[in-house]
């Protein structure tokens, strides 16, 4: 009988019920996804060159199950509070508490089963799909990486079984102290904080001394190594709830007091505020982490992306060099957006090369000069004939236009007469450098295939600055794809976390608002209302977690040393990220509209 | 009574719940009566006689099929959107059956929130709320939020809100619904009180023929129709109550 009457009560709430399931659902996806690509060997030894790699999979494995243990706990709040009034109502009825009890945790474990379930299966479908668009997108090619991975998928439901059965015994605890008549009348508890000054002090200090500690270690990572994350992560966290907890509750008590907080509805808006701000500051918190991962892994990985051409570019003098070039060549040739090119006739006898001065003084080398901190000036220069004849002859990237079986042929230069003279293989060589390599990656691509079928460098060389940017981003493309990866996993988990926020409070708020119309609040007033307190509740967990990503880039330092640089750019990622943000900020505010304002009656 | 002196003009007023194409429920069926300025009026009938229905139409709060309503001069049936808000915050003064405090407000600022919507500077305001607030003696409840508050507490919270923008009409549906005997005496009184000092005009739907007795005249609503009349005249409160019992006994056979 109970239990039919717990069904009915997940009937009525069905909506409530698919959200928090496809949360969870996704969260376990997204967790299957990582889990693969953490734990698969073959993909990581693939991959993996550089050694800080599988120690940055591994660490995004860690925060990726903090988070989960987090969002989890998060979730099942929720859930909680969906469903207490009804066991209020079911033990008022004279159910027992053991009844309940038990009606409860098989609730929190099936609903968590479920979850998981659809979860790996969707985890399994995306790791194919979405993971291959992604890599596609970003022009990488990772090995040996396979939807399926039956250790990752036992990780997933070990972790998330675990968790839910956690939670079910945590509700249970919960459900069978609290009184029937508090769990019937829990939405309307009023939670009055008491302010406490000395108290707020010590808590504000504590949170912003706690903040320094995570930032110098995340500065510090050179030095702590692995002990560096986890403490990072404890000592922000921390922080951020202190000081959250030490400031919020203040400022709102400060604006209540001013004549501002009596007009219009301000005063329900900082009531709002002040009513919740408990729950609020966990769940800023939380927000404001997760906000701040997912800014800072996607920035490290467009860093990546952005940043490797402009590394390239420094690599060669020239983009690539095209020998005895073929109609098809000259074809994509001219799709390029040549920014210098130069054509040299060779003529290569035993292990010299021989290459004619005039055409080397019409067409001049370019060559790239570096300052005494061993850094590349940012301009390529030129030298008359003479001087090249000297000096220029040595540039590593002028040899390599001429690569035999074991390596480059020994530059010489001829006056035009004696060069019409010299016997030898005689080959055309063009380089272009293109003004930006980025945009030229599709002909570049082909034009470096074509060459490499019938010119191949000995193993291990690269010729031009395209081949050297194959190569790095065979090395960063893994870290590149894992910023973007977790980025949009933490964004995603950030999306479901404000949306539990959102609808628990939406029943409340509808009689709140409901009994504001008949009072006589006009609609737009009630629509300014509610656009502020959700703005404000976008805006806090947002700027933390700016400030949280601007010290955090220090982390990636000694795995982007220079030219490349954590902070070079990120202001157009940071308009990206929060441009989605906003848009995101506004769906959910349409949501709330939609749910919380009441209907007029006017139609 | 002229036209000059009438808060409440009610004319031919239908309501019919349900579309078109639904099933319908006749609720209200042509409804005339006013309400005089500063005159206490009770309207009683059954449950399900279409009270709160007509208490609706006149706040703005639904709206007729048919007919007209004049509230303060103001034709209501013809106002949209913004208008019928603010209608709602300057006319009308409203307590509820179950209070409709906001309980994440104090009790000052619950009943100060009238004032605020219409933008009243904060000092005014303050003056204003300490006047109401000890009228009905709840000044040492200022600072409490509605959790802390008993229920004749919070009904007194709710008509120091209903009554500190000083509306041209005070409308109560069952305001003594959820309070015991005691504490729905007191609200009563205060309602008499606030009645005469002030020369508000109250409108209290109630089916309670003791909540009635404080009124100067009752309409009986049956089956959305006003059935009869009653007026006080110059009997004193307990004559009333013993005539309205009468009233229903013959009103209800
Ligand atoms: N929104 C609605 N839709 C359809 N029918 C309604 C609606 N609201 C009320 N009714 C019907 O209109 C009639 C009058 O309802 P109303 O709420 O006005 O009664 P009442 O006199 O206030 O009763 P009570 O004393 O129980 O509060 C009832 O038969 C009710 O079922
Ligand atoms: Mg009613």
């Amino acid at each position: 009988m109970l239990g039919k009457l717990a069904l009915a009560g997940i009937k009525n709430r069905r909506r409530d019920y698919l959200v928090l399931l496809a949360g969870l659902t996704m969260s376990a996806a997204i967790f299957y996804m990582f889990a693969n690509l953490a734990t698969n060997r073959a993909f990581i030894k693939a991959n993996a060159v550089v050694s800080q790699a599988s120690f940055i999979f591994g660490f995004g494995a860690v925060l990726l199950i903090l988070i989960t243990v987090v969002y989890i706990m998060y979730a099942n709040s929720f859930l909680l509070s969906m469903r207490q009034h009804d066991y209020g109502l079911f033990m008022m009825l004279g159910a027992t508490r053991k009844r309940v009890g038990e009606l409860v945790f098989l609730e929190t474990l099936i609903l968590g089963t479920i979850a998981t379930a659809i979860g790996i299966v969707l985890g399994l479908l995306m790791s194919k799909f979405l993971v291959g668009f992604l890599l596609n997108m970003l022009g990488l090619h990772l090995a040996h990486l396979s939807a399926f991975y039956v250790p990752a998928i036992i990780a997933t439901a070990v972790l998330y079984v675990g968790l839910f059965i956690l939670a079910s015994l945590f509700n249970l605890v919960r459900l069978t102290r609290t009184t029937v008549l508090k769990l019937l009348h829990s939405d309307e508890l009023a939670n009055q904080p008491k302010v406490k000054p000395f108290r707020q002090l010590v808590q504000g200090t504590l949170g912003i001394i706690f903040l320094a500690i995570g930032y110098w270690a995340l500065a510090a990572i050179k030095v702590l190594q692995m002990t560096a994350i986890p403490l990072a992560l404890v000592t922000i966290t921390l922080g951020t709830y202190l000081l959250f907890r030490a400031t919020i509750l203040v400022v709102i008590r400060g604006l209540r007091r001013t004549a501002w907080a009596k007009k219009h509805l301000n005063g329900f808006l900082l009531g709002q505020l002040n009513f919740r701000v408990h729950n609020y500051t966990r769940m800023l918190t939380i927000v404001s982490l997760l906000f701040a991962m997912a800014l800072g892994a996607i920035t490290v990985g467009s860093g990546y992306h952005r940043q490797l051409p402009m590394m390239a570019k420094m690599i060669g003098t020239y983009s690539i060099a095209v020998h005895d070039k073929t109609p098809a060549e000259q074809k994509l040739m001219a799709q390029l957006h040549v920014s210098y090119s130069a054509t040299y006739t060779q003529k290569r006898q035993g292990k010299t090369v021989y290459y004619n001065a005039d055409e080397i003084a019409k067409q001049p080398v370019e060559q790239q000069r570096y300052k005494k901190s061993g850094q590349p000036e940012a301009h390529l220069y030129t030298q008359s004939l003479k001087a090249f004849k000297k000096s220029g002859t040595q540039d590593m990237d002028f040899m390599a236009l001429a690569l035999g079986k074991t390596g480059a042929y020994t530059p010489k230069i001829l006056s035009a007469e004696q060069f019409a003279k010299q016997t030898g293989q005689t080959v055309t060589v063009t380089t272009i450098r293109v003004k930006d390599l980025q945009q030229d990656l599709q002909p570049l691509k082909q034009l470096s295939k074509l060459e490499n079928k019938r010119f191949a460098p000995p193993a291990g060389m690269t010729v031009g600055s395209y081949q050297g940017y194959e190569v790095m981003n065979g090395f960063f493309g893994g870290l590149e794809f894992m910023g973007y990866f977790l980025g949009i996993a933490f964004l995603a988990m950030l999306a479901s976390c404000l949306m539990f926020k959102i609808l628990s409070g939406a029943p409340g708020d509808q009689r709140r608002y409901r009994m504001l119309y008949k009072v006589g609040v006009r609609q737009n007033l009630m629509r300014w209302g509610i656009a502020k307190e959700i703005g404000i509740l976008f805006l806090i967990p947002g700027i933390m977690g700016v400030i949280d990503v601007l010290f955090g880039l220090q982390m990636f330092k000694p795995l982007m040393s220079a030219p490349m640089s954590p902070y070079l750019g990120i202001g157009s990622t940071f308009l990206i990220f929060i441009g989605l943000y906003v848009i995101y900020y506004l769906i959910t505010l349409a949501l709330y509209w939609r749910i919380v304002l009441p209907k007029t009656t006017t139609a | 009574m002229t036209t000059a002196t009438t808060v409440v003009d009610v004319h031919g007023l239908e309501k019919t719940y349900g579309k078109a194409n639904e099933r319908q429920y006749k609720a209200l069926k042509d409804i005339n009566f006013s309400v005089a300025e500063g005159e206490f009026v009770g309207i009683m009938g059954a449950s399900g006689s279409g009270k709160t229905t007509l208490l609706n139409m006149l706040s703005t709060l639904d709206t007729p099929t048919k007919g007209d309503v004049i509230v303060n001069g103001h034709d209501v049936t013809q106002m949209r959107g913004n208008q019928l808000a603010d209608f709602r915050a300057q006319e009308v003064g409203f307590i509820f059956q179950d209070f409709n405090l906001l309980e994440s407000l104090t009790a000052e600022e619950n009943i100060g929130l009238p004032l605020a919507l219409k933008g009243t500077a904060s000092k005014i305001m303050d003056q204003a709320i300490h006047e109401v607030a000890e009228t009905l003696s709840i000044a040492d409840l200022l600072q409490k939020y509605p959790a802390e508050l008993s229920g004749g507490q919070k009904q007194r919270v709710a008509a120091a809100r209903a009554i500190v923008h000083h509306p041209s009409i005070l409308m109560g549906d069952e305001p003594t619904g959820a309070l015991d005997s005691t504490s729905a005496r007191e609200l009563l009184d205060l309602l008499t009180t606030i009645n005469q000092k002030q020369a508000m005009s109250v409108l209290l739907v109630t089916h309670d023929p003791f909540s009635a007795s404080f009124c100067q005249r009752i309409l009986f609503i049956k089956d959305g129709q006003i059935g009869s009349e009653l007026k006080r005249g110059n009997q004193d409160r307990a004559a009333f109550y013993q005539q309205i019992l009468t009233e229903l006994g013959t009103f209800n056979e």
